[in-house]
């Protein structure tokens, strides 16, 4: 980028891909900071990665940094299309499964919610 | 999800992606060192700074304007530098931060670079935090890549080029100083401040060093103005603080509280009180250069001021919350401990006398303690403060005099009682078995590794104190309550 206008042209363009991009995704963030590694999300993520090829929705998997849910980790955010971001947590494969089946899929609620945005 | 939280230093941790720039440019990444760039001089750059009230964020709480204002003098070659060095025990903001989101980091030393007139930047990081690192290489790379690093910056004229330095672990090295010496490839030793480094830093020129989360904040500061920054804390603590939430509460983790917030709101409304439904006792904050707070200090806001006086200091955010099971001597033990493991050497007080001041404790928490071991312990405490030669010998007594002064009763227990009310000093604790309710069932004499306990089956057993080692292995393994510490 050669200039500030640049920046900011590059920024809009960002911002409206990922509006359009996004609307029908189903976004899962997925926290990757020292602690949730240390607690096992990178199976958590792997899970993810390969469950989510199943399914029929069109998705995005986000990996961020700690989302200070320490005592909760490993959380796993997910954003129906058109709905408020839900957190869970502490996720292990068996609840990661449930996310999907019965949350992501039929929209039903999964016992181990932390809160809602 | 709690409102009594607000994010600006973790505005982007657990959201964005900390390894896709595109993640954080779509948000408002870089918009303030574009702003800075294209419609500030660097004076108005630092005046913004100063405006909003920023205080450095890893302890000292010095006003990072001026901070900036003192190295923008003159025209020699200037450096920047980020003090990643975290070592507090039980302390992570800084990873997280880094971790979650480094571009916040290197748009504010980019920003730095610009207003105190710099063209080189680096971040020295401890070594253990591998994944830091690695988040921290990717996000340099794709900075440059995206000309947000680099020649020429967004056709400024500005250049500003960033590297990371590593630490090899050293609690001293977080103390500016020696942060430079250790970068500089020689001991990490602190020197005699001034000259201070804005005059002579590393490698000799003006330098100025500031802390992870205090760079975090600049960017926000520049987006959304020195007067919003301004309107958040408390007369002389403006903004927020991250904390990182340790110890007996339900809810560990990273918080990030406005400034005036006060303990009992951080460790009931966020934490959610202490666990196991225990009796709250005490909360220790600033690492090993703070105190211990106690009940009574529980509705004291935090701020700089009002956390000093109460005893205690800001420190870089750790917060360790303790229970009724936890003897407040031996604390005060852990932390001379790690004090004395990591005291340079160079100046006497703090290597000898720190060592002094852990063997009294040692003694008080071995039952050899005598009375007048309290005085020593504050005569002590204080010639160190006074005489030690940096920050790190100066609060090293610190926990010992607010536990003394907290939780006297404790330590006057210890030495003239022989007691130890958190049953935790092991010389002072004896194992019994109340003859009520034991039924003979053995199950602790086959549990005890050194053979203390005898007694025929279906009799009352007796433990030898003699040969008792105090592991504890037999009362796991009562199931009749029939075995009492005391």
């Amino acid at each position: 980028m050669g200039s500030v206008n640049d920046l900011e042209n590059f920024r809009k363009e960002l911002a409206s891909n990922l509006k359009n991009t996004e609307k029908n995704k189903v976004i899962i963030k997925i926290a990757m900071s020292t602690c949730s590694i240390a607690t096992g999300s990178k199976n958590i993520l792997d899970y993810f990665n390969e469950a989510m090829l199943k399914q029929s929705s069109s998705y995005r998997i986000i990996t961020t940094g700690c989302t200070g849910l320490c005592h909760s980790e490993p959380t796993v955010e997910v954003k129906l299309p058109g709905s408020e971001p839900v957190m869970f947590g502490p996720v292990d494969v068996k609840t990661a499964e449930a996310i999907i089946n019965e949350y992501i899929v039929n929209g039903k609620s999964v016992d181990c919610v932390i809160g809602r945005n | 999800m709690d409102t009594k939280q607000l994010k600006i230093a973790l505005r982007n941790c657990g959201i964005t992606d900390p390894e896709n720039i595109e993640d954080y440019i779509s948000g408002d990444g870089y918009a303030a060192l574009g702003k800075c760039l294209s419609e500030n001089d660097r004076k108005q750059v630092i005046e913004e700074i100063k405006r909003s009230g920023l205080r450095g964020r890893g302890g000292g709480g010095f006003p990072t304007g001026k901070k900036w204002e003192f190295a923008a003098a003159g025209s020699d070659k200037k450096y920047v530098i980020c003090n990643a060095d975290e070592g507090d025990p039980g302390a992570f903001m800084d990873r997280s931060v880094l971790e979650g989101d480094p571009h916040s980091v290197l748009e504010a030393m980019a920003i730095c670079g610009y207003a105190i007139g710099s063209d080189e930047g680096y971040i020295y990081i401890r070594a253990e935090y591998p994944l830091a690192i690695k988040r921290l290489r990717i996000a340099i790379a794709q900075a440059e890549e995206a000309g947000l690093l680099g020649e020429n910056i967004l056709g400024s004229g500005f250049s500003f080029k960033i590297g990371l330095k590593y630490g090899a672990g050293a609690f001293v090295c977080g103390e500016e100083t020696a942060l430079i010496r250790s970068m500089e490839g020689k001991r990490g030793e602190p020197v005699m401040k001034p000259p201070f480094p804005a005059e002579k830093g590393y490698m000799g020129k003006p330098t100025n060093v500031n802390n992870v989360e205090t760079f975090a904040n600049i960017p926000a500061i520049i987006n959304k103005g020195a007067d919003w920054f301004a309107s958040i804390g408390t007369e002389g603590s403006k903004g927020t603080k991250v904390f990182a939430l340790a110890g007996k509460v339900n809810n560990v983790g990273l918080v990030e509280v406005p400034m005036g917030t006060t303990l009992r709101e951080l460790i009931y409304d966020i934490g959610g009180g202490i666990l196991n439904g225990r009796k709250f006792k005490a909360v220790q904050s600033g690492g090993p250069s703070g105190g211990c707070l106690t009940e009574k200090h529980l509705d004291t806001p935090i701020d700089y001021e009002s956390l000093k006086a109460a005893g205690s200091m800001m420190g870089s955010g750790g917060m360790i919350v303790m229970d009724e099971d936890d003897c407040m001597v031996a604390v005060a033990q852990f932390y001379l401990d790690f004090t004395v493991e990591e005291s340079c050497g160079k100046c006497v007080p703090c290597r000898e006398g720190n060592k002094v001041l852990y063997q009294i404790l040692n003694k008080i928490t071995h039952g050899k303690g005598e009375i007048t071991d309290l005085d020593k312990l504050k005569n002590f405490s204080e010639v160190i403060k006074s005489t030690s030669l940096c920050g790190l010998g100066q609060t090293a007594p610190n926990p010992v005099l607010s536990t003394i002064s907290n939780f006297y009763e404790e330590y006057y227990d210890h030495v003239v009682n022989g007691k130890c009310a958190a049953k935790q000093c092991r010389a002072l604790i004896e194992y019994r078995i109340i003859g009520d309710n034991c039924i003979g069932c053995g199950a602790c004499k086959k549990a005890c590794p050194s053979e203390a306990i005898s007694g025929e089956i279906k009799q009352t057993h007796l433990i030898d104190q003699e040969k008792c080692i105090k592991c504890g292995a037999c009362i796991k393994k009562c199931r009749f309550n029939a075995i009492v510490i005391e």
